[in-house]
Protein backbone atom coordinates (compact mmCIF):
# COMPACT_ATOMS: atom_id res chain seq x y z
CA UNK A 1 0.00 0.00 0.00
CA UNK A 2 2.47 2.36 1.17
CA UNK A 3 4.93 1.25 -1.66
CA UNK A 4 2.37 2.10 -4.47
CA UNK A 5 2.04 5.23 -2.66
CA UNK A 6 5.50 6.11 -2.79
CA UNK A 7 5.61 5.16 -6.86
CA UNK A 8 3.05 7.54 -7.39
CA UNK A 9 4.59 10.32 -5.34
CA UNK A 10 8.09 9.19 -7.54
CA UNK A 11 5.99 9.89 -11.01
CA UNK A 12 4.32 12.92 -10.15
CA UNK A 13 7.57 13.92 -9.30
CA UNK A 14 9.44 13.23 -12.37
CA UNK A 15 6.66 14.45 -14.52
CA UNK A 16 6.96 17.94 -12.32
CA UNK A 17 10.58 18.17 -12.57
CA UNK A 18 10.53 17.28 -16.28
CA UNK A 19 7.95 19.81 -17.01
CA UNK A 20 9.88 22.44 -14.87
CA UNK A 21 13.47 21.51 -17.14
CA UNK A 22 11.05 21.83 -19.83
CA UNK A 23 10.20 25.62 -18.94
CA UNK A 24 13.84 26.24 -17.73
CA UNK A 25 14.60 25.33 -21.55
CA UNK A 26 12.28 27.30 -22.91
CA UNK A 27 12.77 30.50 -21.34
CA UNK A 28 16.49 29.95 -22.02
CA UNK A 29 15.91 29.54 -25.28
CA UNK A 30 13.79 32.74 -25.28
CA UNK A 31 16.14 34.76 -23.39
CA UNK A 32 18.85 34.22 -25.37
CA UNK A 33 17.28 34.43 -29.03
CA UNK A 34 15.59 37.95 -27.79
CA UNK A 35 19.47 38.98 -26.77
CA UNK A 36 20.89 37.67 -30.00
CA UNK A 37 17.84 39.31 -32.21
CA UNK A 38 19.11 42.29 -30.43
CA UNK A 39 22.16 42.48 -31.34
CA UNK A 40 21.25 41.55 -35.00
CA UNK A 41 19.07 44.31 -34.33
CA UNK A 42 21.62 47.16 -33.56
CA UNK A 43 24.40 45.86 -36.72
CA UNK A 44 21.58 46.74 -38.84
CA UNK A 45 20.76 49.96 -37.69
CA UNK A 46 24.29 50.70 -37.07
CA UNK A 47 25.15 49.65 -40.90
CA UNK A 48 22.22 51.51 -42.18
CA UNK A 49 23.64 54.96 -40.28
CA UNK A 50 26.83 54.11 -41.98
CA UNK A 51 25.26 53.56 -45.55
CA UNK A 52 23.59 56.75 -45.11
CA UNK A 53 26.46 58.60 -43.97
CA UNK A 54 28.57 56.87 -46.91
CA UNK A 55 25.73 58.07 -49.71
CA UNK A 56 26.45 61.61 -48.46
CA UNK A 57 30.22 62.04 -48.71
CA UNK A 58 30.74 59.78 -51.86
CA UNK A 59 27.65 61.78 -53.67
CA UNK A 60 27.58 65.41 -55.24
CA UNK A 61 24.42 65.74 -53.23
CA UNK A 62 22.94 69.34 -52.34
CA UNK A 63 24.63 70.45 -49.33
CA UNK A 64 21.67 70.85 -47.53
CA UNK A 65 20.41 67.57 -47.91
CA UNK A 66 24.06 66.39 -46.73
CA UNK A 67 23.98 68.06 -43.89
CA UNK A 68 20.18 66.90 -43.18
CA UNK A 69 21.60 62.88 -43.63
CA UNK A 70 24.75 63.89 -41.49
CA UNK A 71 23.03 65.04 -38.90
CA UNK A 72 20.29 62.29 -38.29
CA UNK A 73 22.64 59.35 -39.35
CA UNK A 74 25.62 60.47 -36.72
CA UNK A 75 22.93 61.08 -34.01
CA UNK A 76 21.99 57.43 -34.28
CA UNK A 77 25.47 56.40 -34.54
CA UNK A 78 26.06 58.00 -31.20
CA UNK A 79 27.21 56.00 -28.65
CA UNK A 80 25.83 55.16 -25.26
CA UNK A 81 22.48 56.15 -25.98
CA UNK A 82 20.05 55.32 -23.95
CA UNK A 83 17.86 52.90 -24.90
CA UNK A 84 14.25 55.64 -25.91
CA UNK A 85 16.95 57.90 -27.16
CA UNK A 86 18.07 55.73 -29.64
CA UNK A 87 14.41 54.61 -30.36
CA UNK A 88 13.95 58.58 -31.26
CA UNK A 89 17.40 58.81 -33.39
CA UNK A 90 16.52 55.73 -35.49
CA UNK A 91 13.36 56.82 -35.84
CA UNK A 92 14.29 60.43 -36.80
CA UNK A 93 16.41 58.98 -39.25
CA UNK A 94 13.89 57.31 -40.95
CA UNK A 95 12.39 60.33 -41.45
CA UNK A 96 15.09 62.50 -42.82
CA UNK A 97 15.19 59.33 -45.39
CA UNK A 98 11.99 59.13 -46.12
CA UNK A 99 12.26 62.63 -46.86
CA UNK A 100 15.37 63.08 -49.04
CA UNK A 101 14.98 59.29 -50.61
CA UNK A 102 13.53 60.39 -53.86
CA UNK A 103 16.49 63.13 -54.22
CA UNK A 104 19.09 60.31 -53.55
CA UNK A 105 20.98 59.30 -56.27
CA UNK A 106 20.44 55.90 -57.59
CA UNK A 107 23.36 54.52 -55.92
CA UNK A 108 21.45 54.00 -52.82
CA UNK A 109 19.50 50.50 -53.55
CA UNK A 110 21.98 49.48 -50.92
CA UNK A 111 21.04 51.80 -48.11
CA UNK A 112 17.33 50.59 -49.39
CA UNK A 113 18.65 47.50 -48.89
CA UNK A 114 19.99 47.95 -45.48
CA UNK A 115 16.64 49.88 -44.37
CA UNK A 116 14.57 46.71 -45.36
CA UNK A 117 16.84 44.71 -43.11
CA UNK A 118 16.70 47.06 -40.78
CA UNK A 119 13.06 46.56 -40.70
CA UNK A 120 12.88 42.91 -40.93
CA UNK A 121 15.66 42.28 -37.58
CA UNK A 122 13.59 44.63 -36.04
CA UNK A 123 10.54 42.56 -36.39
CA UNK A 124 12.58 39.38 -35.21
CA UNK A 125 13.94 40.87 -32.02
CA UNK A 126 10.14 42.77 -31.23
CA UNK A 127 8.73 39.56 -31.59
CA UNK A 128 11.12 37.22 -29.75
CA UNK A 129 10.98 40.21 -26.96
CA UNK A 130 7.38 39.06 -27.13
CA UNK A 131 7.43 35.19 -26.71
CA UNK A 132 10.53 35.72 -23.77
CA UNK A 133 8.13 38.07 -21.84
CA UNK A 134 5.18 35.83 -22.10
CA UNK A 135 6.98 32.94 -20.60
CA UNK A 136 8.81 35.13 -17.47
CA UNK A 137 5.05 36.00 -16.95
CA UNK A 138 4.32 32.90 -15.80
CA UNK A 139 3.65 32.28 -12.28
CA UNK A 140 6.21 28.62 -12.17
CA UNK A 141 8.61 30.98 -14.18
CA UNK A 142 8.42 33.73 -11.64
CA UNK A 143 8.23 31.77 -8.41
CA UNK A 144 11.18 29.04 -9.44
CA UNK A 145 12.81 32.19 -11.11
CA UNK A 146 13.69 30.41 -13.72
CA UNK A 147 14.59 33.40 -15.93
CA UNK A 148 17.74 33.73 -13.58
CA UNK A 149 19.83 36.68 -13.91
CA UNK A 150 18.98 37.82 -17.75
CA UNK A 151 17.36 41.24 -17.99
CA UNK A 152 14.29 41.60 -19.08
CA UNK A 153 14.21 42.42 -22.72
CA UNK A 154 12.25 45.10 -24.21
CA UNK A 155 10.64 45.68 -27.45
CA UNK A 156 12.58 48.40 -30.00
CA UNK A 157 9.89 50.70 -30.96
CA UNK A 158 10.59 53.03 -34.17
CA UNK A 159 9.79 54.26 -37.04
CA UNK A 160 10.57 51.79 -40.13
CA UNK A 161 9.79 54.60 -42.85
CA UNK A 162 8.49 54.04 -45.74
CA UNK A 163 11.52 53.88 -47.47
CA UNK A 164 12.08 50.98 -44.98
CA UNK A 165 9.24 48.99 -44.58
CA UNK A 166 9.47 48.10 -48.43
CA UNK A 167 10.25 44.21 -48.61
CA UNK A 168 12.33 44.08 -51.31
CA UNK A 169 15.76 45.67 -52.37
CA UNK A 170 17.48 43.49 -49.61
CA UNK A 171 21.15 42.50 -50.12
CA UNK A 172 20.78 39.51 -52.50
CA UNK A 173 18.62 41.77 -55.40
CA UNK A 174 20.44 42.83 -58.36
CA UNK A 175 20.67 46.68 -58.61
CA UNK A 176 17.57 46.97 -60.97
CA UNK A 177 14.63 48.42 -62.02
CA UNK A 178 12.12 45.60 -60.89
CA UNK A 179 9.16 47.12 -58.92
CA UNK A 180 9.26 46.28 -55.68
CA UNK A 181 6.98 44.44 -53.20
CA UNK A 182 5.86 46.42 -50.24
CA UNK A 183 3.14 45.35 -48.63
CA UNK A 184 5.18 44.56 -45.18
CA UNK A 185 3.92 47.24 -42.80
CA UNK A 186 2.67 50.76 -42.22
CA UNK A 187 4.40 52.31 -39.62
CA UNK A 188 0.51 52.69 -38.28
CA UNK A 189 -0.74 49.18 -38.00
CA UNK A 190 -1.44 48.17 -34.69
CA UNK A 191 1.59 46.23 -33.41
CA UNK A 192 1.96 42.42 -33.19
CA UNK A 193 1.36 40.64 -30.17
CA UNK A 194 0.53 42.82 -27.18
CA UNK A 195 2.04 40.42 -25.20
CA UNK A 196 5.31 42.37 -24.72
CA UNK A 197 3.59 45.33 -23.98
CA UNK A 198 0.46 44.80 -21.77
CA UNK A 199 2.37 44.92 -18.72
CA UNK A 200 5.19 47.53 -19.63
CA UNK A 201 8.46 46.53 -18.08
CA UNK A 202 9.97 49.35 -15.76
CA UNK B 1 40.81 34.49 -43.47
CA UNK B 2 38.62 32.88 -46.13
CA UNK B 3 35.82 35.34 -48.06
CA UNK B 4 32.34 34.20 -46.53
CA UNK B 5 30.57 31.83 -48.50
CA UNK B 6 27.33 34.31 -49.92
CA UNK B 7 25.20 31.20 -51.74
CA UNK B 8 23.30 29.51 -48.86
CA UNK B 9 22.30 25.66 -48.49
CA UNK B 10 18.64 26.45 -47.61
CA UNK B 11 16.79 22.98 -46.33
CA UNK B 12 12.76 23.44 -47.44
CA UNK B 13 10.11 21.32 -45.60
CA UNK B 14 6.87 20.98 -47.83
CA UNK B 15 4.58 19.32 -45.81
CA UNK B 16 2.23 18.04 -48.40
CA UNK B 17 2.95 15.95 -51.61
CA UNK B 18 3.68 16.78 -55.40
CA UNK B 19 1.76 13.99 -56.59
CA UNK B 20 -1.64 16.84 -56.60
CA UNK B 21 -1.01 20.45 -57.02
CA UNK B 22 -1.98 22.77 -54.86
CA UNK B 23 -0.72 26.28 -53.21
CA UNK B 24 2.18 25.30 -50.98
CA UNK B 25 4.01 22.93 -53.00
CA UNK B 26 3.47 25.52 -55.84
CA UNK B 27 5.30 27.94 -53.55
CA UNK B 28 8.09 25.91 -52.89
CA UNK B 29 8.82 24.73 -56.40
CA UNK B 30 8.63 28.29 -57.26
CA UNK B 31 11.16 29.62 -54.42
CA UNK B 32 13.46 26.78 -55.27
CA UNK B 33 13.58 27.88 -58.55
CA UNK B 34 14.42 31.47 -58.00
CA UNK B 35 16.57 30.54 -55.43
CA UNK B 36 18.49 28.07 -57.90
CA UNK B 37 18.53 31.25 -60.02
CA UNK B 38 19.79 34.11 -57.27
CA UNK B 39 22.68 31.06 -56.59
CA UNK B 40 21.99 29.40 -53.88
CA UNK B 41 21.24 25.74 -52.98
CA UNK B 42 17.64 24.64 -52.30
CA UNK B 43 17.10 21.14 -51.22
CA UNK B 44 13.47 19.99 -50.94
CA UNK B 45 11.94 17.55 -48.41
CA UNK B 46 8.23 16.49 -49.20
CA UNK B 47 6.33 13.68 -49.19
CA UNK B 48 5.16 11.29 -52.23
CA UNK B 49 7.11 11.60 -55.49
CA UNK B 50 7.82 14.07 -57.81
CA UNK B 51 5.12 14.99 -60.54
CA UNK B 52 4.54 16.24 -63.62
CA UNK B 53 4.39 19.89 -61.84
CA UNK B 54 8.10 19.50 -60.51
CA UNK B 55 10.04 19.87 -63.93
CA UNK B 56 13.33 22.03 -63.17
CA UNK B 57 13.76 21.10 -59.98
CA UNK B 58 16.48 18.31 -59.99
CA UNK B 59 16.19 15.46 -58.53
CA UNK B 60 18.92 15.07 -56.29
CA UNK B 61 17.60 18.21 -54.40
CA UNK B 62 14.45 16.73 -53.90
CA UNK B 63 13.79 14.05 -51.35
CA UNK B 64 10.71 11.92 -50.46
CA UNK B 65 9.52 10.97 -46.87
CA UNK B 66 7.43 8.08 -48.90
CA UNK B 67 3.84 7.72 -49.41
CA UNK B 68 1.63 10.51 -48.09
CA UNK B 69 -1.58 9.24 -45.87
CA UNK B 70 -4.56 11.86 -46.80
CA UNK B 71 -6.00 13.11 -43.62
CA UNK B 72 -8.68 15.68 -43.18
CA UNK B 73 -7.11 19.16 -41.90
CA UNK B 74 -8.27 22.52 -41.68
CA UNK B 75 -10.92 21.69 -43.67
CA UNK B 76 -9.55 19.95 -46.57
CA UNK B 77 -7.97 16.88 -47.24
CA UNK B 78 -4.03 16.77 -46.90
CA UNK B 79 -1.65 13.72 -47.68
CA UNK B 80 0.79 14.49 -45.03
CA UNK B 81 3.63 11.78 -43.32
CA UNK B 82 3.76 11.20 -39.62
CA UNK B 83 4.66 8.77 -37.39
CA UNK B 84 8.51 7.84 -35.71
CA UNK B 85 9.49 6.57 -39.34
CA UNK B 86 8.87 10.01 -40.97
CA UNK B 87 10.83 11.42 -38.01
CA UNK B 88 13.65 9.22 -38.74
CA UNK B 89 13.75 10.34 -42.07
CA UNK B 90 13.05 13.79 -41.25
CA UNK B 91 16.01 13.58 -38.57
CA UNK B 92 18.21 11.75 -41.77
CA UNK B 93 17.81 14.64 -44.40
CA UNK B 94 18.50 17.16 -41.66
CA UNK B 95 21.75 15.40 -40.47
CA UNK B 96 23.05 14.70 -44.17
CA UNK B 97 21.96 18.20 -45.59
CA UNK B 98 24.02 20.44 -43.01
CA UNK B 99 22.07 23.16 -44.39
CA UNK B 100 22.67 26.91 -43.61
CA UNK B 101 18.84 27.71 -42.84
CA UNK B 102 15.97 25.87 -42.46
CA UNK B 103 12.33 27.02 -44.41
CA UNK B 104 9.60 24.84 -43.57
CA UNK B 105 5.90 25.44 -44.89
CA UNK B 106 3.00 25.20 -42.86
CA UNK B 107 5.50 24.55 -39.69
CA UNK B 108 2.12 23.83 -37.70
CA UNK B 109 0.06 20.58 -39.24
CA UNK B 110 0.67 16.91 -38.35
CA UNK B 111 3.18 16.32 -40.86
CA UNK B 112 6.95 16.32 -41.71
CA UNK B 113 6.74 19.72 -41.44
CA UNK B 114 6.23 19.69 -37.49
CA UNK B 115 8.68 17.02 -37.34
CA UNK B 116 11.56 19.15 -39.04
CA UNK B 117 10.84 21.91 -36.84
CA UNK B 118 10.71 19.67 -33.64
CA UNK B 119 14.61 18.53 -34.81
CA UNK B 120 15.86 21.13 -36.23
CA UNK B 121 18.70 22.80 -35.04
CA UNK B 122 19.93 25.24 -37.80
CA UNK B 123 18.44 28.67 -37.55
CA UNK B 124 14.13 27.88 -38.46
CA UNK B 125 12.33 30.22 -41.02
CA UNK B 126 8.80 29.21 -41.15
CA UNK B 127 6.13 30.26 -43.52
CA UNK B 128 2.61 30.08 -42.70
CA UNK B 129 0.28 29.77 -45.82
CA UNK B 130 -3.41 29.15 -44.57
CA UNK B 131 -3.26 25.89 -42.35
CA UNK B 132 -2.82 27.70 -38.74
CA UNK B 133 -4.26 25.80 -36.14
CA UNK B 134 -7.01 27.67 -34.32
CA UNK B 135 -6.72 28.33 -30.16
CA UNK B 136 -8.15 25.45 -29.47
CA UNK B 137 -6.26 23.07 -30.77
CA UNK B 138 -3.51 25.16 -29.52
CA UNK B 139 -4.04 24.41 -26.13
CA UNK B 140 -4.97 21.23 -26.41
CA UNK B 141 -1.70 20.02 -28.17
CA UNK B 142 0.07 21.81 -25.20
CA UNK B 143 3.33 22.80 -24.18
CA UNK B 144 5.13 20.28 -27.04
CA UNK B 145 3.39 22.72 -29.38
CA UNK B 146 4.13 25.82 -27.81
CA UNK B 147 7.96 24.51 -27.56
CA UNK B 148 8.12 23.77 -31.25
CA UNK B 149 6.47 27.39 -32.31
CA UNK B 150 9.22 29.47 -30.26
CA UNK B 151 12.03 27.38 -32.07
CA UNK B 152 11.11 29.30 -35.20
CA UNK B 153 13.36 31.89 -35.58
CA UNK B 154 11.69 34.54 -38.10
CA UNK B 155 7.82 34.10 -39.19
CA UNK B 156 6.62 34.64 -42.69
CA UNK B 157 2.86 35.14 -43.24
CA UNK B 158 1.78 34.92 -47.42
CA UNK B 159 -0.51 38.06 -46.45
CA UNK B 160 -1.94 40.04 -44.24
CA UNK B 161 -4.75 37.88 -43.09
CA UNK B 162 -2.46 35.08 -42.77
CA UNK B 163 -0.31 36.65 -40.43
CA UNK B 164 -3.53 37.89 -37.96
CA UNK B 165 -4.17 34.15 -37.31
CA UNK B 166 -0.33 33.81 -36.64
CA UNK B 167 -0.39 36.76 -33.93
CA UNK B 168 -3.83 36.16 -32.78
CA UNK B 169 -3.30 31.87 -32.35
CA UNK B 170 0.11 31.72 -32.04
CA UNK B 171 1.61 34.57 -29.89
CA UNK B 172 3.71 35.22 -32.66
CA UNK B 173 4.83 38.01 -35.39
CA UNK B 174 5.43 37.23 -39.09
CA UNK B 175 7.08 39.29 -41.85
CA UNK B 176 4.38 39.53 -44.64
CA UNK B 177 5.39 38.07 -48.00
CA UNK B 178 2.98 37.70 -50.56
CA UNK B 179 3.58 34.39 -52.71
CA UNK B 180 5.34 34.59 -55.83
CA UNK B 181 3.97 33.96 -59.56
CA UNK B 182 5.95 34.11 -62.26
CA UNK B 183 5.20 37.08 -63.82
CA UNK B 184 6.57 36.14 -67.27
CA UNK B 185 5.12 32.97 -68.16
CA UNK B 186 1.85 34.18 -68.13
CA UNK B 187 1.68 38.22 -69.30
CA UNK B 188 4.19 36.78 -72.74
CA UNK B 189 1.16 36.26 -74.55
CA UNK B 190 -0.14 39.35 -74.72
CA UNK B 191 1.83 42.51 -75.19
CA UNK B 192 2.70 44.42 -72.60
CA UNK B 193 2.37 47.31 -73.48
CA UNK B 194 -1.34 47.01 -73.69
CA UNK B 195 -2.58 48.84 -76.56
CA UNK B 196 -4.34 46.15 -78.64
CA UNK B 197 -6.49 45.53 -75.75
CA UNK B 198 -7.25 49.13 -74.94
CA UNK B 199 -8.06 49.18 -78.95
CA UNK B 200 -10.99 46.87 -77.75
CA UNK B 201 -10.53 43.49 -76.95
CA UNK B 202 -8.98 40.76 -78.94
CA UNK B 203 -10.02 37.82 -77.44
CA UNK B 204 -13.62 36.88 -77.80
CA UNK B 205 -14.38 36.88 -81.07
CA UNK B 206 -17.71 35.48 -80.55
CA UNK B 207 -18.99 34.30 -77.60
CA UNK B 208 -17.92 35.46 -74.07
CA UNK B 209 -15.91 32.95 -72.04
CA UNK B 210 -16.11 32.48 -68.42
CA UNK B 211 -13.15 30.39 -66.51
CA UNK B 212 -12.92 28.68 -62.84
CA UNK B 213 -10.32 27.13 -61.45
CA UNK B 214 -9.77 24.83 -58.74
CA UNK B 215 -10.65 21.97 -57.14
CA UNK B 216 -14.59 20.71 -58.61
CA UNK B 217 -15.43 18.59 -55.67
CA UNK B 218 -14.13 21.06 -52.66
CA UNK B 219 -17.22 23.35 -51.53
CA UNK B 220 -14.70 25.96 -50.34
CA UNK B 221 -13.61 26.60 -53.89
CA UNK B 222 -17.43 27.93 -54.57
CA UNK B 223 -17.87 25.85 -57.90
CA UNK B 224 -21.69 25.56 -56.42
CA UNK B 225 -22.04 29.44 -56.34
CA UNK B 226 -20.67 29.98 -59.91
CA UNK B 227 -22.63 27.34 -61.17
CA UNK B 228 -25.80 28.88 -59.60
CA UNK B 229 -25.45 31.95 -60.56
CA UNK B 230 -24.65 30.86 -64.30
CA UNK B 231 -28.30 30.96 -65.76
CA UNK B 232 -28.61 34.03 -64.10
CA UNK B 233 -25.77 35.38 -66.52
CA UNK B 234 -27.18 33.48 -69.40
CA UNK B 235 -30.81 35.10 -68.99
CA UNK B 236 -28.63 38.37 -70.60
CA UNK B 237 -25.64 36.60 -72.06
CA UNK B 238 -27.11 33.23 -73.68
CA UNK B 239 -24.31 32.82 -75.47
CA UNK B 240 -22.04 32.42 -72.49
CA UNK B 241 -19.70 29.83 -72.31
CA UNK B 242 -18.18 28.15 -68.82
CA UNK B 243 -15.03 26.14 -68.51
CA UNK B 244 -14.03 24.71 -65.57
CA UNK B 245 -10.56 23.05 -64.36
CA UNK B 246 -9.57 21.39 -62.21
CA UNK B 247 -8.79 17.69 -60.15
CA UNK B 248 -12.05 15.93 -58.71
CA UNK B 249 -15.29 14.20 -60.26
CA UNK B 250 -18.69 15.77 -59.92
CA UNK B 251 -22.06 16.32 -62.23
CA UNK B 252 -21.64 19.32 -63.93
CA UNK B 253 -24.66 20.83 -66.12
CA UNK B 254 -24.20 20.53 -69.52
CA UNK B 255 -23.64 24.05 -70.79
CA UNK B 256 -20.32 23.34 -68.45
CA UNK B 257 -16.97 22.00 -70.34
CA UNK B 258 -14.69 20.89 -67.73
CA UNK B 259 -10.83 20.03 -68.70
CA UNK B 260 -10.34 18.26 -65.65
CA UNK B 261 -6.96 18.67 -64.23
CA UNK B 262 -4.17 20.89 -66.64
CA UNK B 263 -0.98 21.45 -66.81
CA UNK B 264 0.62 25.25 -66.17
CA UNK B 265 1.15 25.58 -70.08
CA UNK B 266 -2.84 24.97 -70.94
CA UNK B 267 -3.55 26.97 -67.92
CA UNK B 268 -1.91 29.69 -69.56
CA UNK B 269 -3.41 29.50 -72.39
CA UNK B 270 -7.03 29.19 -70.49
CA UNK B 271 -5.97 32.34 -68.81
CA UNK B 272 -4.85 34.27 -72.07
CA UNK B 273 -8.42 33.26 -73.93
CA UNK B 274 -10.94 33.46 -71.10
CA UNK B 275 -12.91 37.19 -70.86
CA UNK B 276 -13.67 36.68 -67.14
CA UNK B 277 -12.16 35.10 -64.66
CA UNK B 278 -14.38 34.23 -61.55
CA UNK B 279 -12.83 33.33 -58.03
CA UNK B 280 -16.33 32.47 -55.75
CA UNK B 281 -13.89 30.84 -53.17
CA UNK B 282 -16.12 30.56 -49.78
CA UNK B 283 -13.40 30.99 -46.57
CA UNK B 284 -10.43 30.11 -45.98
CA UNK B 285 -8.39 31.16 -49.06
CA UNK B 286 -4.46 32.02 -47.61
CA UNK B 287 -3.74 33.94 -50.66
CA UNK B 288 -4.96 34.78 -54.23
CA UNK B 289 -2.38 33.17 -56.48
CA UNK B 290 -4.81 32.47 -58.84
CA UNK B 291 -5.78 35.57 -58.63
CA UNK B 292 -2.20 37.13 -59.59
CA UNK B 293 -1.97 34.85 -62.24
CA UNK B 294 -5.10 35.65 -64.03
CA UNK B 295 -4.08 39.42 -63.03
CA UNK B 296 -1.02 38.94 -64.97
CA UNK B 297 -2.61 37.55 -67.93
CA UNK B 298 -4.85 40.31 -68.49
CA UNK B 299 -8.53 38.64 -67.54
CA UNK B 300 -11.13 40.61 -65.86
CA UNK B 301 -11.32 39.31 -62.56
CA UNK B 302 -14.80 38.43 -60.67
CA UNK B 303 -13.43 37.58 -56.80
CA UNK B 304 -15.71 36.80 -53.90
CA UNK B 305 -15.03 39.40 -50.84
CA UNK B 306 -12.42 37.43 -49.03
CA UNK B 307 -9.87 39.19 -47.14
CA UNK B 308 -6.93 37.12 -49.04
CA UNK B 309 -8.40 38.45 -52.01
CA UNK B 310 -8.93 41.73 -51.10
CA UNK B 311 -5.21 42.13 -49.67
CA UNK B 312 -4.35 41.61 -53.41
CA UNK B 313 -7.53 43.49 -55.46
CA UNK B 314 -7.47 46.28 -52.79
CA UNK B 315 -11.10 47.68 -50.62
CA UNK B 316 -14.20 47.03 -51.95
CA UNK B 317 -14.98 50.76 -51.25
CA UNK B 318 -11.59 51.65 -53.23
CA UNK B 319 -12.21 53.40 -56.39
CA UNK B 320 -9.16 52.13 -57.76
CA UNK B 321 -9.83 48.41 -56.79
CA UNK B 322 -8.42 45.78 -59.56
CA UNK B 323 -11.58 43.62 -59.95
CA UNK B 324 -14.90 42.97 -58.95
CA UNK B 325 -16.16 41.63 -56.11
CA UNK B 326 -19.17 40.05 -54.59
CA UNK B 327 -20.32 39.04 -51.24
CA UNK B 328 -19.27 35.34 -50.78
CA UNK B 329 -21.31 33.11 -52.00
CA UNK B 330 -24.12 35.27 -52.82
CA UNK B 331 -24.44 33.99 -56.93
CA UNK B 332 -26.97 36.88 -57.00
CA UNK B 333 -24.46 39.13 -56.94
CA UNK B 334 -22.20 36.81 -58.78
CA UNK B 335 -24.17 36.94 -61.58
CA UNK B 336 -23.75 41.17 -61.44
CA UNK B 337 -21.02 41.09 -60.89
CA UNK B 338 -19.90 38.86 -63.93
CA UNK B 339 -22.58 40.78 -66.19
CA UNK B 340 -20.80 44.46 -65.23
CA UNK B 341 -17.52 43.25 -66.30
CA UNK B 342 -18.71 41.90 -69.61
CA UNK B 343 -20.71 44.60 -70.74
CA UNK B 344 -18.61 47.49 -69.54
CA UNK B 345 -15.09 46.14 -70.34
CA UNK B 346 -12.55 48.55 -68.44
CA UNK B 347 -9.46 47.59 -70.26
CA UNK B 348 -7.31 50.04 -67.79
CA UNK B 349 -8.35 48.34 -64.91
CA UNK B 350 -7.27 45.38 -66.38
CA UNK B 351 -3.92 46.69 -67.42
CA UNK B 352 -3.41 48.73 -63.58
CA UNK B 353 -4.18 44.49 -62.56
CA UNK B 354 -1.14 43.68 -64.87
CA UNK B 355 1.05 45.77 -63.76
CA UNK B 356 -0.09 44.69 -59.88
CA UNK B 357 0.41 41.52 -60.53
CA UNK B 358 3.97 42.23 -62.08
CA UNK B 359 4.68 43.24 -58.38
CA UNK B 360 4.73 39.71 -56.77
CA UNK B 361 6.84 38.40 -59.76
CA UNK B 362 9.63 36.05 -57.70
CA UNK B 363 12.48 38.21 -58.69
CA UNK B 364 10.91 40.57 -56.02
CA UNK B 365 9.35 38.27 -54.17
CA UNK B 366 12.16 35.81 -53.41
CA UNK B 367 15.15 38.23 -52.79
CA UNK B 368 12.63 39.46 -49.93
CA UNK B 369 12.52 35.66 -48.75
CA UNK B 370 16.43 35.61 -48.70
CA UNK B 371 16.73 38.70 -46.79
CA UNK B 372 14.56 37.42 -44.17
CA UNK B 373 17.31 34.45 -44.19
CA UNK B 374 20.03 36.95 -43.72
CA UNK B 375 18.60 38.43 -41.16
CA UNK B 376 17.38 35.22 -39.08
CA UNK B 377 21.18 34.37 -39.83
CA UNK B 378 22.39 37.47 -38.13
CA UNK B 379 20.85 36.60 -35.03
CA UNK B 380 21.81 32.56 -35.08
CA UNK B 381 24.97 31.53 -33.20
CA UNK B 382 28.69 31.73 -34.62
CA UNK B 383 28.73 28.92 -37.24
CA UNK B 384 25.37 30.71 -39.03
CA UNK B 385 26.07 33.99 -38.08
CA UNK B 386 28.69 34.71 -40.81
CA UNK B 387 26.35 33.33 -43.66
CA UNK B 388 24.22 36.42 -42.75
CA UNK B 389 26.40 39.06 -45.21
CA UNK B 390 25.04 38.98 -48.49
Amino acid sequence: MSLEILDLVIIVALIIGWRITWLATRVDRANVRAERTWAALDAALVRRAQRALELVLMTGIDPATALLVSDAANAALEPNLSRHDREHAESYLSHVLDAVGSMLPGSSSRLEAECARASICRRLHNDAVATALSLRRRRTVRILKLAGRAIEPRPFEMADGDMCTLTAGPPDSPPSSLPYVRPIVSAAEPRAPAIGETGQPA
Amino acid sequence: MTAPRTSLRVGMVCPYSFDVPGGVQNHVLGLARYLRQAGHRPYVLAPGELGAATEGLDVEEFVSVGTAMPVRYNGSVARVNFGPLSAARVGRWLRKGRFDVLHIHEPITPSISLLALWAAEQPVVATFHAATPRSRSMQLAGGVLRGAIEKIDAGIAVSESARNVVVQHLGRDAVVIPNGIEFDDFARWRPSTGQEQLAGSPRSSDHPKLIFLGRLDEPRKGLDVLLAAVPLIMKTRPDLEVIVAGQGNRPLPEWCCSLGMINPEAKIALLNSADVFVAPHLARESFGIVLLEAMASGVPIVASELPSFLDVLGSPRDEGRLGEVFAAGDPDALAASVLRVLDRPNPVRTLRAREAARRYDWSAVGATVVAVYRAALSAAPAPWAEMSIG
